[in-house]
């Protein structure tokens, strides 16, 4: 991974009147990392997106995208790509004719029907945006967003609106774009498509950071599970257990491999059977909840 | 901005409603007006009244409202923050977004006005009628924009368009029936006013160029004016 800081954060705070959205968040993305910025509702994050996006003033904080300032549109906008939450396209344009105008104000240069081809509209170029579903808005949102290939690309709740099939295709055009070098900021509330895709995670609730790092520092800070029934008058068990919601037992552990190992052989000796038997490490939508209940 | 511009004259040239009210209207009734010419000749003021009302109809209707509607619907549907989200800076995509409308109007003005000329009497001062023009659409788009700032949406823009076109058409009705020798400094302080009496005494002629020329300062007030609410009230994103 480049060590090179594409996107510098330095205590940013946003505010409006009196509600202060963001506090004081730092952070940084490095050259070629997929940076997922999560968030609950409220959280910030869109008001965190906007600033570096360069739509929006921040209240204080220093923020610099590929080392400049991102309201400078001129300097960052060519090298950047923005698929945005709505689709705000003109519906009286085809969507080859959107695409032709909002990539050409880009400052990138790029071949528009190549562009269609990737994101699977190419039969619909002539169509006017208005008779577009809101998953082909969605492809031609990312589109705009990919035109030129640029080497920031924000991509903001992508996959929203669209099947798997087309998530797929969306998927695999990122992965091409990464292995040319790009550096992407993705927001999602698919934390599995986070979970599979982010070299790093910033968490938000509230405002700020409530966790930052890889996926697998996030899910270590809290315990695996393994669940299971047990017959009536079954042994004592082993290990330390609790009584989860749907009547089974729960084991939480930060050592999942040593304590199933040892669950399994208890079982084996004692002839005991354990009925619906499931176990794993901490999902990143468990760390989730744990922040949103907090 | 040319891009933009094209895209947006495309855009008013499909929409059908759009169109209609940025041409046919406002033509249609400069035409009614110049069939009952004669019904005008006894005004003080006269071919420089139709005129004067003529620009200002057209203006107010065409570029006016169409502006505003378009600014109104272009923030509803984000395409202003897709703009944004562009290299283009915010000057560029406003003219981009305007451009179409101003021409429109402009094209409008000229052609009723050379069919003005032709069924009655050629204007004495054709450069002071560009100018007068040319600063009416200059304030209707500085109106335009802080109007803007205040219509959530298109249909929000037959409401809040209402007093700019109602009264600068008042106004140069006023002026074209009544002239300015009473009430003089009123008349030509209300939006449209001087542009108004300027138009007049372009068409007419007969009037001296120091005096027509000190009939600009108010319109182009108006300009500022427009600007400044502009830049305290015009939004590029939808309130939330």
């Amino acid at each position: 991974m480049n060590t090179e800081t594409v996107i510098d954060v330095e205590r940013l705070n946003v505010s409006y009147d009196d509600f202060h959205a963001v506090k004081d968040l730092s952070f940084t993305v490095r050259r070629g990392e997929l940076y997922a910025l999560l968030g609950t509702n409220g959280a910030g994050k869109t008001s965190t997106l906007e600033v570096i996006e360069g739509h929006r003033a921040s209240s204080s904080g220093k923020v610099t995208i590929l080392g400049e300032d991102p309201r400078n549109r001129k300097a960052v906008r060519p090298r950047m790509g923005i698929m945005l939450q709505d689709s705000g396209f003109a519906a009286d344009l085809s969507a080859m004719e959107t695409l032709t105008l909002i990539g050409g104000l880009t400052g990138r240069q790029d071949h528009p029907d190549r562009v269609l081809d990737v994101v699977g509209l190419t039969t619909k170029a002539d169509t006017r945006v208005s008779a577009l579903s809101g998953g082909e808005k969605r492809r031609l949102d990312f589109a705009t967003a990919i035109y030129g290939s640029p080497e920031l690309i924000f991509l903001d709740e992508p996959t929203t609106g669209l099947d798997v099939a087309s998530r797929d295709d969306l998927w695999d055009a990122v992965d091409r774009l990464r292995e040319d070098g790009a550096t992407i900021v993705l927001t999602t509330h698919y934390l599995e498509e986070a979970q599979q895709r982010a070299d790093r995670i910033g968490l938000m609730h509230e405002g700020t950071f409530r966790m930052q790092g890889t996926v697998s520092e996030l899910t270590q800070t809290l315990p695996g599970t393994i669940t299971f029934h047990l017959p009536e008058n079954a042994p004592q068990l082993p290990l330390e257990s609790s009584l989860a919601g749907n009547g089974s037992l729960l084991i939480e552990t930060h050592g999942l491999q040593q304590d199933l190992h040892t669950l399994l052989s208890w079982a084996q000796e004692t002839g005991t059977e354990l009925r619906d038997l499931d176990a794993g490490p901490t999902r990143l939508d468990d760390v989730f909840r744990s922040i949103a209940r907090h | 901005m040319l891009t933009i511009a094209r895209s947006e004259l495309r855009q008013i040239l499909r929409n059908r409603m759009v169109f209609f009210s940025a041409t046919v209207i406002p033509v249609g009734l400069s035409l009614l007006f110049i069939a009952q010419r004669d019904a005008f000749s006894q005004v003080p003021t006269g071919m420089g009244f139709l005129a004067g009302a003529f620009m200002m109809i057209l203006i107010s209707m065409g570029l006016y409202s169409t502006a505003v509607t378009t600014l109104a619907a272009r923030r509803q549907t984000l395409f202003l923050k897709r703009l944004r989200s562009t290299a283009v800076s915010d000057p560029v995509a406003l003219a981009g977004i305007l451009g179409p409308p101003a021409l429109i109007g402009i094209i409008q003005v000229t052609a009723v006005l050379s069919v003005l000329a032709a069924l009655t009497e050629a204007p004495a001062e054709i450069p002071l009628l560009i100018v007068s023009g040319l600063s009416l659409v200059l304030m209707m788009l500085g109106l335009a924009l802080a109007t803007a700032g205040v219509t959530t949406s298109p249909e929000h823009a037959q409401v809040t368009t209402l007093p700019v076109t109602m009264g600068t058409s008042a106004v140069a009705f006023w002026i074209g029936f009544t002239g300015t020798e009473e009430l003089g400094m009123l008349k030509r302080a209300l939006p449209g006013g001087a542009a108004t009496e300027l138009t007049i005494n372009a068409w007419n002629g007969g009037t001296d160029l120091v005096d027509n020329l000190l009939l600009l300062p108010p319109t182009l007030g108006w300009v500022v004016i427009g600007v400044l609410l502009a830049k305290r009230f015009f939004r590029w994103e939808p309130r939330h």
